[in-house]
């Protein structure tokens, strides 16, 4: 055998520097990415199983449960090892999406009920399907349900989706009791509403034993984030609330309360059928934050994780433990399914609430990820499905297995709130000739309207000057002094020029989104302590400009791009693409969560149509995909028109 | 997980023509005497109603009256064959037909194609010569045990026991022949169902079946019943019978105009981007991407004067129809339209206008008449339908497997529990109510709905169903043997406790309901006759009671032996303890009731 090993073991090792010398080769001059520090593995499996994960849990001895979204469940024997042996514990469950080991039993959420799946005669395979809590259900597709998350008294958190309208397909409604709700159930089978306001809430976490879940994008929800779920506390969608007048409620807000603070828009059009609601460019909206002025029971976001850029269907949300994964221990990860990737949170306590910073961590798993769970040798089990919505990756399941090979990447580690500006931590030593250049920063705050229109384009941006920076003295720390910071906006920190001490590389991730519920409180910087040095004074003026550009059509610079639509190059569009999220969903030739560039082509729209339909989607034109487009009117005209025209010369 | 678009996609998608409407009106055979046949023979005689007997074989019960035909072959008198005055050809069929115990008979259509009836309760592996078999051919010029061919067994077995009524579709396809006799096309069983499965497609017929008539193929022929090999029973036989001639298209040309055009054009101010002649309706001669008209003209001949109905799909726009001048379909995308058509040559006029750019274009026509099966206009391979793989799961082993099911008449059942076994005998339980829903024989569950893309899910039963009425609890405490059953679930107390699956992966359900503890299991019997159904109590009261059945009627066949709504099961009541069932009739529906203490068995036979 041995010899065996180690040929298999050697090839797999020159396979890995095959593929890095690949990487260097190619792009000798850039700083390394992220998977020069996290590789992705696949993880053999039999043939013919079915893995699309809705649930994954490591038992104390290391074996591996994982629940499949076709019912089954298998513990993994060896996980981490070169020959994992499935063994199939239990089967015939209606959709599972959470599984966790608690007292020698696993416990799963099926659609309708809360399940322990107990091994009375210990030949490995449940005998005893023993329900802890059945809830009512009505039978639409869209009611799945999520969890449990095991709270420290070893009781359950299950959280459920929303129905959607039959007529009004896209809002989503609570036709049973409990739907867009967190349950919370104990062994007992007794079940105490917790929390509502739910929409889609695939993504629960625990952490430190107070709970967190992640919801989507959107009727209401403008973004996904993470939120801190507390007993009687509410997200933001409306469903939910048909049920507060129940005595077990432990929250009284009423769906009239809410609508008088933001209207459900239920208008008939003349034939008397509903019309869907759509973003108004030009309208006084409200914020999530202004409705909590009247509205003190809404939980906002603890941290935002922007559409399009950290995901558009968060999932799983994970604690990074102690000893794992470097100088990311104790922070959080979350996954998401139709960007195949995995964001990173750091989160800090300011006046008694959570917030903090999210960046990019790692993507290009084989298909969405929606469940994570810590592997013995510290590597992470990833649990994957794209079934029905897409996914970046093309696979339409997976198990993979996320390691770490203990070398540092320079990223911000965290960024903290100051009374003046933001505190960035990095992982290592920077440069500090750059890290002293107001030039290498970047600050712009936004925040999404609070409307029963599907997503809300980002609104109210705003760029901020970088008055000063002061870099401590061993180069881990920059201190940022932001003019005119935001409460409860979201600040995009990005560090373009800051780089790293040794090797003068870029940040892995150059780009912060810290949400800024709370400005802490503390000691200003003097500005005699800090560098105001700036290398690059016209830089952001200049892209200033051109965001606010209309794009005259009498403009002749604009007249001359449009006579060479033909000439513009995806490498020169990609960064358009990436920031208007454009490339979240979409690529050039094939079918993501929305259509390939190529196939929007095809529609043969004119530029002007095109520009509207990036404003205002329709997306009942595009009949086999499930997850609508948000209205992008934070496209500034020009940039549109480049797209649109970019698109067309596809055909 | 994201929201899903309730579109309503536009499907151009052509049935078989068993499925669809029709212009043929159904025509009962009738039953109140043997009018209907050619010199009936003394077996054959017509009865109010007939009862077939679990043990003897070749029994039928009879009891005076109408509406039943019943073969009942005896020593004394040659058994004979029965033949239908009626002649046809094309042909949709249904009947329903009661097996005596190892019975035998048959359905010739045209006298000369049979689609076997036996007596096949419990076959695991049908054969050709089993219930819905298509017979074999013979041929003894093959060679001795060698002469039977060309059979075609049912795809599963979706036969029922014998006294229980049986319901068979066929919809046959007469051969053709041309001016000289010569047979151009052969015969086809486009479609034959037994109790709600379909058992065969589209399957070519090269000639007569072992046993026919004659050996000859003619276009037209008498429906033929077998009755010369057991006590059979027939009832509510009706037919479309398609003897008629259908319309021919001839002289077809078209002419593509550019543009979007949401109501018709005037036609005569347009250029055509393209035109021509074609042979079939179809859009692949139009090279434009959207927004463009297309204007088949031709001529239409019918023979035989009547009504017709059209149906047009056209994709992604908008389809109008016009014969003789007159609008017979108006502008629609999807939609239908009825017409009286005079013999002759008449002119045709089919428009086409696509303008939604994301559909794909795509264009149907079908049309039915007066003794004129629905047949398609148009290149039926054209379809922007996409059917999915289908995702079946099969039971080699004993396999539970949860969905929301969906049965006639009730809502959603939420939390299901489908149970299948190897023995081919299934069920669904309802963990709300502790109830069984339904069981089935054959295959196992279709889970395409549930498991394709987003899925709904639920799963259906691949297998002959029998349902056990609308959803309620199997178990309630009643304040008088005559108080109707409760079906508000409020103040039930009703509480799932789940299942434990025993040494063979079978789940005995546990549930608590007004302070009763019940445990309910539910297996195979072991002759695989049916399902055995075991219930065990702990604190039932003396005015607890199990509803073991509900119909249209409940016949006590012997002690303790039942058939329940109109011969669809037979319960067989095996242990009560000393507690004795009831017949009770609540809103002119009956019931069957118990009262229970601490154990309740009994079987469901079908």
């Amino acid at each position: 055998m041995k010899p065996l090993i180690n040929y298999i073991f050697s090839k797999t090792v020159l396979q890995v520097v095959a593929i890095s010398l690949f990487s260097f080769a190619t792009f000798a001059q850039e700083s390394p990415k992220e998977e020069d520090y996290f590789k992705i593995i696949k993880m053999i499996a039999p043939e013919g199983i079915v893995l699309e994960v809705g649930g994954l849990t490591v038992l104390p001895n290391g074996d591996l449960g994982v629940a499949t979204r076709r019912g089954d469940v298998y513990i993994i024997e060896n996980p981490t090892g070169q020959r994992p042996y499935f063994r199939k514990y239990a089967s015939g469950l209606h959709e599972v999406l959470g599984l966790v080991y608690k007292d020698g039993a696993l416990y799963c959420a099926q659609r309708g009920e809360l399940t322990k799946l107990v091994d009375k005669n210990k030949d490995g395979k449940a005998d005893f399907y023993q329900t802890i809590f059945s809830w009512p259900i009505s039978g639409h597709y869209h009611e799945y349900s999520f969890g449990p998350k095991l709270a420290p008294d070893g009781s359950f958190f299950v959280s459920g989706n929303v129905a959607f309208g039959n007529e009004e397909w896209w809002r989503g409604e609570s036709r049973v009791p409990w739907r867009g709700w967190m349950m919370h159930i104990y062994e007992d089978g007794t079940m105490e509403p917790w929390a509502t306001g739910l929409r889609s809430p695939c993504g629960l976490g625990m952490i430190d034993g107070e709970l967190f879940y992640a919801d989507n994008q959107g009727d209401w929800m403008g973004s996904g984030g993470i939120v801190h779920v507390k007993k009687g506390s509410f997200a933001g969608h409306p469903a939910g609330l048909r049920w507060t007048g129940m005595p077990n409620s432990p929250l009284k807000l009423t769906t009239e309360q809410l609508y008088e603070v933001v209207g459900p828009r239920q208008n008939k059009n003349a034939e008397g059928r509903y019309i869907k609601p759509e973003n108004v460019v030009d309208e006084k909206f409200v914020t999530l934050f202004e409705a909590k002025q009247k509205i003190p029971e809404l939980q906002l976001p603890s941290v935002w994780l922007p559409h399009g850029v950290l995901g558009i269907s968060n999932s799983e949300i994970l604690k990074i433990p102690d000893g794992i994964f470097g100088p990311f221990a104790g922070q959080l990860l979350v996954g998401d399914q139709g960007q195949s990737k995995i964001s990173r949170v750091f989160m800090e306590e300011i006046n008694g609430e959570y917030q903090g910073a999210a960046w990019e961590f790692r993507s290009g798993f084989q298909s969405g990820v929606l469940r994570m769970a810590w592997a013995k040798d510290g590597s992470l089990f990833v649990g994957e499905t794209n079934r029905g919505w897409g996914s970046a990756g093309e696979a339409n399941q997976g198990l993979q297995r996320l390691t770490w090979n203990n070398r540092t990447p320079f990223e911000m580690r965290a960024i903290r709130s100051m009374p003046d500006g933001f505190e960035i931590e990095f992982t290592q030593p920077v440069d500090k000739n750059t890290a002293a250049d107001l030039a290498a920063y970047s600050v712009e705050s936004f925040t999404y309207k609070y409307h029963p229109v599907y997503g809300s384009p980002t609104v109210n941006n705003k760029k901020h000057r970088i008055k000063g920076v002061k870099v401590s003295d061993d180069g881990m720390r920059a201190r940022i002094i932001v003019d005119d910071l935001r409460r409860y906006y979201i600040h995009n920190i990005t560090l373009e020029g800051v780089t790293s001490k040794a090797g003068s590389y870029s940040l892995v991730h150059p780009t912060g989104y810290y949400t800024l519920n709370n400005i802490a409180e503390g000691k200003k910087l003097v500005m005699t302590e800090v560098s105001t040095k700036n290398s690059g004074k016209t830089k952001p003026n200049a892209s200033t400009k051109a965001s606010a550009s209309t794009g005259t059509p009498d403009d002749p610079a604009n007249k001359k791009k449009a006579t060479s639509a033909k000439s513009i190059t995806y490498a020169a569009l990609k960064p358009l693409l990436v920031k208007y999220t454009c490339a979240a969903c979409h690529n050039a030739d094939k079918r993501q969560v929305g259509p390939a560039f190529k196939e929007i082509a095809k529609r043969n729209y004119s530029t002007e149509k095109m520009i509207k339909l990036i404003y205002n989607p329709q997306p009942q034109n595009w009949p086999g995909y499930a997850t609508e487009m948000p209205p992008m009117p934070q496209v500034p005209k020009e940039d549109a028109k480049k797209i649109a025209l970019w698109i067309q010369s596809l055909k | 997980m994201k929201q899903h678009k309730s579109f309503s996609f536009i499907i151009l998608f052509f049935c078989s023509s068993f499925c669809c409407t029709s212009a043929t009106s159904q025509t009962s055979l009738s039953l109140n005497d043997l009018s209907a046949f050619q010199a009936p023979p003394t077996n054959w005689q017509v009865a109010g109603d007939a009862t077939a007997d679990m043990k003897e074989h070749d029994l039928l019960k009879t009891s005076a009256g109408k509406g039943i035909l019943v073969n009942l072959p005896n020593k004394k008198v040659a058994a004979g064959d029965l033949y239908s005055n009626l002649q046809h050809g094309d042909i949709d069929i249904e009947l329903e037909y009661m097996m005596a115990k190892g019975s035998n008979s048959g359905i010739y259509l045209q006298g000369r194609y049979e689609v076997q009836l036996l007596d096949s309760w419990g076959v695991l592996n049908p054969k050709p010569g089993d219930n819905g078999g298509i017979y074999d051919r013979w041929d003894e010029g093959r060679g001795k045990s060698n002469e039977g061919y060309e059979g075609y067994a049912p795809r599963q077995n979706a036969s029922r026991a014998p006294g229980l009524w049986q319901r068979l579709s066929i919809s046959f396809q007469a051969p053709r022949f041309d001016a000289s006799g010569r047979k151009i096309e052969n015969a086809r069983m486009i479609s034959v169902q037994l109790n709600g499965v379909t058992i065969h497609e589209n399957i070519e017929l090269s000639g007569p079946t072992r046993g026919a008539m004659k050996n000859d193929e003619v276009p037209m022929g008498p429906l033929r019943i077998q009755g010369d090999h057991g006590a059979v029973a027939f009832r509510n036989v009706v037919y479309k019978n398609y003897d008629k001639t259908a319309p021919i298209l001839t002289d077809l040309n078209y002419k593509i105009y550019k543009g979007k055009f949401e109501k018709e054009p005037d036609f005569l101010k347009l250029t055509p981007a393209a035109q021509g002649s074609t042979f079939i309706i179809n859009t692949d001669v139009n090279k434009i991407d959207n927004e463009f008209i297309i204007r088949y003209t031709g001529t239409l001949t019918v023979k035989e004067a009547g009504e017709y109905n059209f149906r047009l799909n056209a994709s992604g726009g908008v389809g109008m129809l016009k014969i003789n001048n007159q609008v017979v379909v108006p502008e629609t995308g999807w939609g239908s339209g009825k017409t009286n058509l005079p013999e002759g040559k008449l002119p045709f006029e089919l428009s086409y206008s696509k303008f939604v750019s994301w559909d794909k274009p795509a264009l149907g026509l079908t049309l039915a008449g007066p003794g004129i099966r629905e047949y398609s206009l148009s290149d039926a391979t054209t379809s922007t339908h996409e059917i999915p793989d289908p995702i079946l799961v099969a039971a080699n082993t004993n396999t539970s497997l949860r969905s929301f099911m969906d049965i006639p008449g009730s809502e959603r059942i939420t939390h299901a529990v489908n149970v299948g076994s190897p023995q081919q005998l299934h069920y669904t339980y309802d963990l709300d109510r502790g109830m069984l829903i339904q069981a089935w024989r054959g295959n196992f569950l279709d889970a395409t709905p549930m498991w394709h893309d987003r899925g709904d899910g639920s799963s259906r039963p691949a297998g002959t169903i029998i349902y056990f009425g609308a959803p309620n609890f199997f178990i309630q405490n009643l304040s008088t043997a005559q108080m109707p059953w409760v079906t508000d679930t409020a103040g039930s107390s009703f509480r799932t406790k789940g299942y434990a699956m025993d040494e063979k992966d079978r789940p005995a359900f546990m549930y608590f309901i007004a302070g009763i503890e019940v445990t309910d299991a539910t297996t195979v019997l072991e002759n695989g006759e049916g399902l055995r159904r075991e219930i065990n109590l702990k604190n039932a009261g003396a005015n607890s009671y199990a509803r073991l059945a509900e119909g249209k009627n409940i016949e006590l066949v012997s002690d303790g032996f039942y058939l329940v709504d109109d011969k669809s099961y037979y319960l067989r009541i095996d242990d009560t303890g000393s507690a004795a069932p009831f017949i009770r009739d609540i809103n002119g529906r009956k019931e069957l009731l118990v009262p229970v203490q601490s154990k309740l068995i009994y079987s469901v036979l079908f």
